[in-house]
């Protein structure tokens, strides 16, 4: 590496240096709401899941409950805050970034379809009830019959450790 | 020598400057119709909800009082009444989100690029890059098939080339089976961005998987089988294929049939440790036998051993990847090792929505006098630039480089380093 090539990494250095400690926290935060739930298919062979694990199925590294059963991905639509605490909590990503998460994810070949986008919580029901394997996120305080609420990291909405809020 | 110094902070408020001056982006076009449908849905329901309101008595669950069990909670939420409001829309939208089979995906890429250096004989420009064109279908629940095909410029016509072509079943996350073309899973950058140059916070490859390029086999014929190993906090997952491995032209895979009856092999084992989410490393083991038609018919042996070591998240992103290519003629037994690797440190900043990333890129490429199969020269390269997301899908580059690189053959004299200017706007549709 010659000195030219030195001086730009420590300008590069002393960029990154600087975004750090300006970095507005508020960025990184919305408003406090009520916890959001994991909710998936009454019939979905699973209760209880560590964040990890529920990281891993919206990253779409998860793609199966079981050998029969595939994971079907419901994510509100932007805007929703549902939406705002899952990018925030599990993805840790911008509304862009999450766009281009999903693009590169299935140009790889890694997933045939992106999660799909619902608009309202009557029709996040609708297919949470008609679909096996469904899984999806909604505001507690809205939870409906017909579906199972899941543990995350042994802690449902409501209690003080519950990750997702 | 100051010049990239310069250039870098052009560029920087050349961004924040357009960003100033630009109305609305897509976007935000987007968010606001979104809101606007969220609006119109809640005032209907807000409307249903007084209509009713003095027979109304459902009881709200709240996170607060949630029950212990999952079970109880179930029950409770039993326990509240039903909406009873028109579900037709609801039912309809239903209906149109159900997977219908086969679902075709259609994605497009494309980039402009503008260059310019300082390579005697060389013009300044600007030029096409790859249109792209890539295929995504469901067959069924678990059969799914994926294509991408490119348009590629050239001085007197288009060339269309079928990049990869696969079809995958799936029997579960453990074990997937495809067959085609695809990306050898040699490293980490030949599968993780593919042609698009959207995809990737650079405007071009590192040497060691350049299109066209030929210091490792980029594309691969025959099957792989894919899937997560349980492994609990170590995230392991693995490739393992076989194919044809490199043809007559040794950039190209045989498309149309191998050209010797040794099939090559590649297997990879990469790590996502869950507690390190952004984290991935991987190693990868290519073997192949080579089969070269001129100037004389020779054979070899090849072997690529490959580890990379990434960090995906945009703040910091680092990529750094190395390559060994060892080749043994078969008759000589005369044996070369080829070293390439690079290291990539991007970070997008917190500013302006995110949308700015400034990046640094060191590459370098060693073919040894002994090396028979390769003609390239040995190349050290350094990039710095900056890539401006414009929306989410569209983004704007500009990159300096500087390459140095040095004939591998005795007697040639070294060439003098390039200084390079270049500019891209790339995207997806």
């Amino acid at each position: 590496m010659n000195a030219t090539s030195k001086r730009v990494v420590i300008i590069l250095w002393t960029i990154l240096w600087l975004s750090v400690a300006l970095h507005s926290p508020s960025s990184a935060q919305t408003s406090r709401g009520a916890d959001i739930a994991v909710v998936v298919n009454a019939d979905t062979p699973v209760t209880d899941l560590s964040l990890s694990e529920v990281r891993k199925v919206l990253l779409g590294e998860r793609q199966y409950w079981n050998s029969k059963l595939p994971v079907v991905l419901l994510i509100r639509a932007p805007v929703a805050r549902e939406r705002d605490v899952v990018l925030r909590v599990i993805y840790q990503m911008s509304e862009a970034q999450f766009k281009q998460y999903w693009v590169a994810k299935i140009f790889r070949a890694e997933a045939a379809s992106p999660p799909r986008i619902v608009y309202s919580n009557d029709m996040q029901y609708e297919l949470l009830t008609a679909l096996p394997g469904a899984i999806a996120f909604v505001d507690s305080r809205n939870v409906r019959p017909g579906v199972k609420v899941l543990r995350v990291d042994g802690h449902l909405p409501g209690d003080r450790e519950y990750p997702l809020r | 020598m100051h010049r990239p110094l310069w250039i870098l902070a052009v560029l920087i408020l050349t961004a924040n400057a357009s960003r100033g001056q630009s109305p609305s982006t897509p976007d935000q076009t987007e968010q606001i119709k979104t809101l606007l449908e969220r609006v119109q849905q809640l005032e209907k329901r807000l409307a249903e909800v007084e209509s009713r309101l003095p027979a109304s008595s459902t009881p709200v669950l709240s996170a607060a009082n949630a029950p212990a069990k999952p079970e109880a909670y179930e029950a409770r939420a039993s326990a509240v009444q039903a909406h009873e409001h028109d579900q037709a829309e609801p039912k309809v939208a239903t209906q149109q989100l159900e997977t219908h089979y086969p679902s075709l995906q259609i994605r497009g890429f494309g980039d402009v690029d503008f260059s310019a250096t300082d390579q005697k004989g060389t013009n300044s420009g600007f030029n096409l890059g790859q249109l792209d064109l890539h295929l995504a279908s469901a067959l069924s629940q678990k059969i799914s098939y994926f294509a991408e095909i490119t348009f590629n410029a050239h001085p007197t016509d288009y060339t269309v080339e079928v990049e990869r072509s696969i079809i995958r079943y799936d029997y579960n996350d453990y074990f997937k089976l495809s067959f085609g073309r695809y990306h050898t899973p040699i490293g980490y950058w030949n599968t993780a961005f593919h042609h698009g140059a959207w995809l990737e916070t650079t405007i071009d490859r590192p040497f060691i998987v350049k299109v066209g390029g030929t210091f490792t086999p980029v594309h691969f014929v025959g099957l792989l089988a894919e899937g997560n190993i349980p492994s609990g906090g170590l995230g392991l997952s693995y490739n393992v294929g076989v194919g044809n491995g490199r043809g007559e032209v040794i950039s190209r895979p045989g498309d149309a049939g191998d050209i010797n009856n040794n099939r090559a092999w590649v297997a990879k084992l990469y790590a996502r440790p869950p507690k390190l989410y952004g984290l991935e490393l991987g190693a990868s083991f290519y073997q192949d036998k080579i089969t070269l038609v001129t100037p004389t018919a020779q054979d070899f042996r090849e072997w690529i051993a490959s580890a990379y070591l990434v960090w995906t998240k945009g703040a910091p992103e680092f990529l750094a990847e190395f390559d060994n290519v060892h080749h043994r003629n078969i008759l000589t037994n005369q044996v070369a090792n080829n070293d390439a690797f690079y290291v990539q440190f991007a970070y997008r900043l917190p500013w302006l929505e995110r949308s700015l990333k400034p990046y640094y890129r060191f590459e370098y490429a060693h073919m040894p006098l002994s090396e028979q199969v390769f003609t390239h020269f040995d190349q050290g390269e350094s990039i710095v630039g900056l890539r401006y997301d414009i929306s989410s899908y569209a983004a704007f580059k500009s990159e300096y480089r500087y390459t140095k690189s040095q004939p591998g053959v005795l007697g040639l004299l070294a060439q003098p380093a390039i200084n390079g200017l270049f500019f891209q706007t790339d995207f997806t549709f």
